[in-house]
């Protein structure tokens, strides 16, 4: 458009927003009356806008209304803490699990029965060995000799003693 | 807050799913469009100034909207006569509701922002000032693109009407 055509498009539309003064409505009349361009012009944009009128807002879809509504319970910031929310639900049903763990690494503590029984089990036993290096010294004595027959019977009375000693230690 | 919100929602969906379905010429887009534009606006509430709710809206809208357009044309061959309409041709005795449907294609057939300006200030009613804010246009940048986008209905409607 050039620079007439923009001025008179101003003062039509001005016209038809209702924001032409009394005056300039009339003036256009008048010069709309010898010019049959104009003239035509201002019918048109009258008929666009009784057109124009016709057209309006449209009403959203219930589809895209209940959308909407939806938003704010859709988006809703997380709370910090909720015992509903998937990791603390999940924490929570791992305590029992640690607990069951825990209580299964624990080593187990015998009661006064069993130790009593232990000792007497362990007292068999080094009498067995007892008799097993006597036993074992004499028949390497009468083969070998006196001297490496005490070597040896010396070296597990030793052993023994020892085990002898350390036992009596742990039960004090 | 959510009470202020409920109220926008009642306020505003209408214009601004008009504004989406002029630009998309598409319900299931228009749709998605508008909902985007009211989550924004649900995830803003609190920076937003309630004077400017409207202007901040439609704006949202036909942006998503322009946005949405762009991906179109990137991801299906554009086609020219769905943009435009098909708005040609004579429509010599048609009914009031048809040549409403035709003037809503020709609109739909407009360029940006012609077509956004003629939406916001025909169609929805928001005055030169609200348009202005809303299409970060100044008042005459404003006039001058209506103008010319209203001229150029009123040469088309010309033609067809008898």
């Amino acid at each position: 458009m050039n620079e007439y055509d923009e001025k008179r498009e101003d003062l039509i539309n001005a016209l038809m927003d209702g924001e032409l003064s009394a005056t300039d409505a009339e003036l256009l009349k008048v010069e709309a009356s010898d010019d049959r361009e104009l003239a035509r012009a201002i019918i048109e944009a009258y008929q666009l806008q009784l057109e124009m009128d016709a057209i309006r807002v449209e009403r959203a879809p219930d589809s895209l209304r209940k959308r909407l509504r939806a938003i704010p319970r859709e988006h809703r910031p997380a709370p910090v803490f909720s015992l509903l929310q998937p990791r603390w639900a999940m924490a929570l049903a791992a305590i029992p699990l640690v607990v069951i763990v825990v209580s299964l690494m624990q080593p187990d503590t015998p009661s006064a029965s069993e130790v009593a029984r232990a000792r007497q089990e362990m007292a068999i036993a080094f009498a067995y060995l007892d008799k097993a290096g006597a036993i074992t010294g004499r028949e390497i004595e009468s083969s070998v000799g006196h001297t490496m027959a005490d070597a040896v019977t010396d070296s597990v009375n030793r052993v023994i003693k020892s085990q002898n000693l350390n036992s009596k230690e742990k039960e004090a | 807050m959510s009470k202020k919100y409920r109220q926008w929602v009642k306020d505003y969906q209408d214009q601004a799913w008009t504004v989406a379905r002029y630009i998309l010429k598409d319900a299931q887009e228009a749709e998605d469009a508008t909902q985007e534009a009211f989550v924004k606006l649900w995830n803003n509430r609190d920076s937003i100034d309630p004077e400017r709710v409207k202007a901040w809206l439609m704006k949202v809208t036909r942006n998503g909207c322009l946005d949405r357009l762009r991906r179109r044309r990137y991801n299906v061959e554009f086609d020219e006569s769905y943009m435009t309409g098909d708005v040609s041709g004579p429509m010599q005795g048609l009914a009031a509701s048809e040549t409403r449907e035709w003037l809503k294609r020709a609109i739909g057939g407009l360029k940006e922002p012609y077509r956004s300006l003629v939406v916001l200030r025909d169609v929805n009613q928001h005055s030169y000032e609200e348009v202005a804010g809303m299409l970060e246009l100044n008042l005459a940048q404003v006039k001058t693109y209506l103008h010319r986008a209203r001229k150029q209905l009123r040469e088309q409607l010309a033609e067809v009407r008898p």
